[in-house]
Formats: C-alpha cells, structure tokens, sequence
C-alpha cells in the first residue's frame, strides 16, 4: 500500500493478498459518520486518505513511557454497519482498498466498480497472526475517541492473507454466496424433509 | 470450609482472560475435521490461518479476537454447595480487576444500549445466569464472552404447534440472514419450546456443549445431524467467502411447553470461546473445558 486503480483492477474475487505499507484503521460507526461528514462538506481529513485504503479494522494503541504510540493489536470487525456511509466516502475520498469482514453491499460495490477499489475480507478471530505484521503507528487522529473508535494509520508488513471479497469490476461473493444459496434453499429443503422422513422410518424399525 | 466471595471473584476473572487466549480443543478438532473436507480452496486458506492463529495465541499467551465482547456467565450451582459473601458482586468486582490488570488491555465494548456509551462496566454487567446442580458440593461456573460480530444474528420466532420441518425451516431461514457475517464456521444452537425466555436460553447453553458430543436423545441427534448437513449445504464458508465448512456443529435442545412454541437460534463463531471451572466446598478449583 498505496495501490493504484490500476492495480485494484487487475484483482479478482477469491485473490488472497498479503499488504506492505501504510494503512488506515478505524472500527468506530461514529469515526465513519465523522469521515462521511467531512467529505460531504469537503473537509480535510486529519489523516489524508485520498485516493488510500481505509480499513474496517479495530486497534488498541497507548501511549508508551517514551512519548511515542504502540498499537497492541488489531482485528477486523463487521463492515456492513458502514453500509450506508461507504459509498459516499468511497466515491468522496476515491479509496482503492476497503475491508473488514463480512462484506459490504451492492451499492458500496456499485460506487467501489467506480473508484477502482476492492473490498479485502481479513479472518475474524485472527488477531494474534494479523497482528505479527504491525511495524508501527504513523499516525494517530480524533484521539477523543474511544481507542478502536481512533483514525489510526499504521505501518504494516505482511498483513494478511486478505481475501478479496469484492473486486473493482462489481463482482461480489457476498452478493454471489447470498444468490446462489438462495438458489439452492429449496433442493436443501427437499433434502431435509428426506433425511427426516429416513429418520423415521429408521426410529419406527427399532 | 465454603465457597467465598474471594474464591468466585477469583476465578470469575481468570476464566474470562483464559477464555480469549486460546480456541478451545473440541473448536480446534472440529476446525481441523473442516479442513481436511474442505473442496474450496480459499477456504482451505482461510481454515488453515485459523488453526494456525489458534496456535500463536496459545503459545504467545495473546488474543485469539481483539474484540473480547462482554462478559458472560453461566453459574450453576450444587444444592451442597456452601456460599459465603456477596456472590453477586464477585462477578462485577472479579471482571473490574480483571480491567484494571489485564495485559494487552481490554477494549471499551460494554455499551448502553439507549445512549451508546461504551466503557468496561455498565448496568448488570457481567451477564450472569444461575441454575442449581441437585446434591452437589460444588458450584460451577462458565465464561462464554460475546460480541456483535456473531451476537447479532440470533433471532427468535414462536409458532403454534409447528411441525418438524417448520421448525427446520426456520432454523435455516436464521442461517441465511446470517450470510456471511457470523465469522463462520459457526456452532449454532437451537432452543424448542418452553417459553420465549426458557428457548432462547437453551439456545444459548446448547452452544456451550462440546462439538463432537450429541443431543442424548437420538431423535434430537438425528435433527441435529441433518440441520448440520443442510447447513453446509448453503455454500457460505469459513469467514463468509464461499466453501462447505459453513459449521462446525448444531445444538438442539427443547423443553415442553403449550401449544405455542418458540424457536430460538443463535451463534458462536468459529473461536467458539468458553471456559469452566468448578470451586469446591472445600476450596479446590477445578478447570472441566
């Protein structure tokens, strides 16, 4: 990271990725009604995130006996509670990485297909390996909020694997696994009434 | 002697800094039963991180889950168990401590629900039910934090004298609204019957039963069975990006009740974290996870 429209592009559904570089994190729905508040009103963000990836990430940073910051750990967290304000900060700030866990929903990914941005799904509960890719803390803004709740851009190596969950061209396996389930819901309801019915017969033979 | 305050606040805090540092056992046999099924193999990639995650928390004494949810408890208690002190307040006092020292700290996620204000203490927090153990000397307590990420999915519906595929339907149409969101694979359990608060707290318990272990009754086993079958017949996968390993087991647990008949189904996600212990009349503890 950085990564370029470019490179967001040349990425598919179901890449596993490994991230270098800088990143930005914040886990707090207020941060994101904050961020989406300013790029409506075309504010300066404290942490310039043009064109940057912005992560559905919480932290926990402290200051250390020296002045400095130490991040202690970090972790994804569900990313569709920032449904709703994704696609305008997204199109405002032109992001080219997004994630967190669980996805986003068609009209994030409808406004990431325009910014050439994909959306990477990081493994919940992953928080002791993930966190073996944090270099430092480069930055840290709104520290009036709560720890996780923070803007908090970080120097990470090796982060990952990432899966991408919803790639720069529209195509998502959140909206694919939720059609194609959809799909199959009333053959794995034949199959239960079956398995059921075997059941039966099974226990009347006794 | 008797079981003290001291002894349950005690114990009480160190279930809850154990329980996030390490994937319990039967969690880390079922995922590892996953990924040897596995077809998909981003799955596979994602199964295999998982254990291997598992394994740096537990060896680097660190957290599976950066987000340690709230403090929840299960105290079950023998009817020859002797109390002494405010047990109550063991819990508040114990999970306080457990604040002020633990090392990495904890996130603020105890949150109030009418004005969002988050911090490390709030009203009845720990959450705390009690049950009795007949003619047992000991009392027995269980650590299962929660948190949003798969919290948010349980759901409940009552029905009048549902039939079995009614009730099946149901369990899969919760399984569906969760998607991909619950960091799958998930164990689910299943409360039936009784009355709306009795079904959703067997749905709750049943998910502290350890994976691999079936419902006693071979009728509830055999539902069991199939439910998970059909689960992992949705297609979802670890972490929601697609593969077979949707869960790693389902509970059921019913109780009678009258004609109307609550369906309750919640989530554990696939660090399926909860520990136990039991506390003698005598002051021995003992950990049973």
């Amino acid at each position: 990271m950085p990564i370029s429209a470019e490179q967001a592009r040349a990425l598919k559904v179901g890449d596993t990725v490994l991230i270098d570089g800088d990143i930005v994190v914040s886990a707090g729905l207020p941060t994101y009604h904050r961020i989406a508040e300013y790029v409506r009103e075309g504010r300066e963000l404290p942490i310039d995130l043009t064109h940057g990836v912005l992560f559905h990430l919480g932290s926990y940073s402290r200051e250390t006996p020296q002045g400095d910051l130490e991040v202690l750990y970090i972790n994804p967290t569900t990313s569709t509670r920032f449904n709703p304000l994704m696609p305008g900060i997204i199109r405002g700030l032109g992001l080219h990485a997004v994630g967190g866990k669980g996805g986003l929903d068609a009209a994030c990914a409808e406004a990431m297909q325009e910014a050439g941005c994909v959306y990477l799904s990081f493994p919940g509960g992953g928080s002791a390996l993930l966190s073996e890719a944090l270099r430092g803390v480069r930055q840290v803004a709104w520290p009036e909020l709560l720890t996780h709740y923070r803007l908090v851009k970080l120097r990470v190596e090796g982060l990952g694997p990432a899966t991408v969950g919803i790639d720069a061209h529209g195509n998502s396996v959140y909206d694919d696994l939720k059609a194609g389930s959809q799909e199959r819901l009333q053959a794995i309801f034949t199959e239960l009434d079956q398995d059921r019915a075997a059941s039966a017969q099974a226990s009347s033979n006794i | 002697m008797a079981i003290t305050y001291e002894a349950v606040k005690n114990l009480t805090a160190q279930l809850y800094d154990w329980s996030l540092r390490k994937v319990p056992d039967d969690a880390q046999h079922a995922l590892r039963g996953l990924l040897s099924s596995e077809r998909n193999e981003t799955a596979r990639k994602t199964l295999t991180f998982m254990l291997a995650s598992s394994d740096a928390a537990e060896r680097g004494n660190r957290f599976v889950c950066s987000d340690s949810g709230v403090p929840v408890y299960l105290m079950r208690i023998g009817t020859a168990a002797r109390l002494e002190g405010p047990i109550k307040q063991a819990f508040t006092d114990g999970f306080a401590e457990l604040v002020a020292r633990i090392e990495p700290p904890l996130l603020d996620h105890v949150t109030n629900p009418l004005t969002l204000q988050r911090g490390h203490s709030g009203r009845h927090m720990p959450l705390v039910t009690y049950e009795l153990i007949d003619d047992a000397d000991y009392v027995e307590i269980t650590c299962s934090p929660k948190a949003l990420g798969s919290g948010r999915w349980a759901a409940l519906e009552i029905f009048s004298f549902p039939t079995l595929d009614v009730i099946e339907r149901y369990v899969l149409e919760v399984v569906m609204k969760a998607g991909s969101q619950p960091c799958p694979p998930v164990v689910i359990g299943v409360g039936i019957g009784g009355s709306f608060d009795y079904a959703a707290k067997m749905a709750k318990q049943a998910t502290l039963r350890p994976v691999g272990q079936a419902h006693a009754e071979p009728m509830v086993a055999a539902m069991e069975q199939r439910l998970l079958a059909a689960v992992n017949k949705t297609g979802f996968g670890p972490m929601g990006t697609g593969g077979d390993a949707t869960s790693m087991a389902v509970h059921v647990d019913y109780a009678s009740g009258h004609g109307f008949t609550p369906v309750a189904v919640c989530f554990n996600c696939w660090i399926n974290r909860r520990t136990s212990a039991r506390i003698y009349n005598d002051g021995r503890v003992e950990r049973i996870d």
